[in-house]
């Protein structure tokens, strides 16, 4: 070996010594200059995979459009005689809290995000959204998107890379473990993703139950609350099947969420990232949790 | 230089094709790893320390576009620490400069099945890892396939971008030089 290629070498391993060591704060400042970087490239990247998967899409005829706004004509007078019912209905509510003293619980805080780029990494299920610091999302900030009449859960924030984009990692991902319980019975488990699952629907696993847990095929799996990291009774899926143990039982869980078609989803803003972030957050819709 | 100073744009080209390749669905999410298979092209037509240093860049640019900081409990560091690609390409690198005398002769069969050999073997490697933080050692065959198929995506690129790189080497006038080796193979125009 040629004495330039030895000085190389052991350059490329004092560097290599030296970015190990970095931390966390210079970990992101990094990524947030790559991001910015990078950033007219994967928005382009974004909207040519938007254009590609819109091309199956078929056009629709003037008459099928015709048929289209008349019903969407006809949904939105419903819609509105729907809003006044609604109208008083509140005016309703509120009065009869005020005579019961009804303590309101403390409202979710959302910010709508976009998916702006889908398992950018081969060994951790993850996706990048469009909203970051500017929103005053923090790790660890839950994302949901709705399911029917709920709240699906599709992971927790994992990095907030600039102000405008976050890394989120999917309940799919074995990294993601979440506290959660079966519904209608007291069973509560940690419910997670499996290494190595890698199709589009990975079953989870719902671990650490009772060996002779109930837990009937079918029944709703939900967020229990415990922990606080994340909010309780999010969706996260049906039971398959329950497999006793020796000592604990676990049970096979298909998610609620279908991880695969996100586009659109809401990052839930705990009370420690609000107050981190100085308040309320720019953009920031609230909806009640439920009772 | 100038040839090397096309390997970098060449580099900067796939960083920016890489945003646009789809992961494909039926591989288990297995796609072309554009920057690697570049990489590892690039490795088989340049003296090792440029291929350290080319290591060390694209390790370092790959690991500030899509390194996912998941820290084990109660860990400082995270499981796949930030430069663990410059890593992986130094050492994959190393492997490949061993194919260059071939590449020179115009054999562009083994390096082109080293390439797939070490996208393979990083792949491992770096599951090994993450195994290794977390516990365990799950081995399904879905993780296999896609390791598989991403491998055989590489295999599959790597032809277009050597012939590229020897056009650009051509072109610029560049030779590999075998410093270092037996000297028995004739030198000849070709790269």
């Amino acid at each position: 070996m040629s004495r330039i290629n030895i000085i190389v070498l052991i350059a490329f391993v004092g560097l290599l010594v030296w970015v190990f060591l970095f931390g966390q704060d210079t970990v992101s400042s990094i990524q947030r200059g790559a991001q910015s970087f990078f950033g007219p490239v994967i928005s382009g990247a974004n909207k040519v995979e938007e254009t590609v998967s819109g091309i199956g899409n078929e056009t629709l005829t003037s008459v099928e459009l015709r048929s289209e706004l008349d019903q969407a004509e006809r949904d939105r007078d419903r819609l509105k005689l729907e809003v006044l019912k609604l109208d008083e209905l509140v005016e309703e509510n509120n009065a009869l809290r005020q005579a019961l003293n009804y303590v309101e619980r403390s409202p979710l805080k959302l910010v709508p995000a976009r998916v702006i780029s889908r398992k950018p990494s081969n060994w951790y299920n993850t996706l990048v959204i469009d909203q970051g610091h500017a929103s005053a999302i923090a790790p660890d900030s839950p994302v949901i998107v709705p399911v029917g009449e709920q709240a699906g859960l599709v992971g927790k924030v994992s990095q907030v890379i600039g102000n405008d984009s976050s890394v989120v990692i999917l309940l799919s991902d074995e990294v993601c473990q979440v506290s959660a319980r079966i519904e209608g019975t007291t069973e509560q488990g940690i419910l997670t993703g499996q290494r190595g699952a890698l199709s589009i629907m990975p079953d989870l696993r719902l671990k650490y139950l009772s060996k002779n847990a109930v837990a009937p095929a079918g029944r709703l799996v939900i967020t229990s609350g415990a922990g606080g990291l994340f909010p309780e009774n999010l969706l996260l899926g049906r039971v398959k099947q329950f497999e006793p143990g020796p000592l604990t039982g676990e049970a096979v869980v298909e998610a609620a969420v279908n991880f695969d078609v996100l586009k659109n989803v809401f990052v839930i803003l705990t009370e420690s990232t609000g107050k981190a972030a100085g308040g309320e957050a720019p953009e920031a819709s609230r909806i009640d949790s439920k009772p | 230089m100038t040839y090397f100073l096309m390997v970098i744009a060449t580099l900067v080209l796939s960083f920016i094709g890489q945003e646009f390749v789809p992961a494909i669905e039926w591989a288990f999410f297995a796609r072309l790893l554009l920057v690697q298979t570049t990489f590892f092209c690039a490795s088989v037509t340049v003296p090792y320390p440029v291929m350290l240093l080319l290591a060390a860049a694209t390790g370092f640019v790959w690991d500030a576009r899509y390194h996912v900081p998941v820290y084990p409990e109660g860990a400082a560091h995270a499981e796949l620490g930030f430069g663990f690609t410059m890593f992986l390409y130094g050492l994959m690198g190393s492997l490949i400069q061993g194919v260059r005398p071939l590449f020179r002769r115009g054999r562009w069969e083994l390096p082109v099945f080293l390439i797939g050999v070490c996208t393979f073997l990083g792949l491992v490697i770096q599951y090994l890892v993450i195994s290794f933080h977390r516990g365990g050692l799950f081995l399904t065959t879905e993780m296999w396939f896609q390791m598989l198929m991403t491998s055989l995506f590489s295999m599959l690129a790597a032809p277009f971008i050597l012939l590229l790189l020897s056009r650009l080497a051509k072109w610029t006038g560049y030779r590999i030089r075998l410093e270092g080796i037996t000297r028995k193979y004739s030198y000849g125009n070709s790269i």
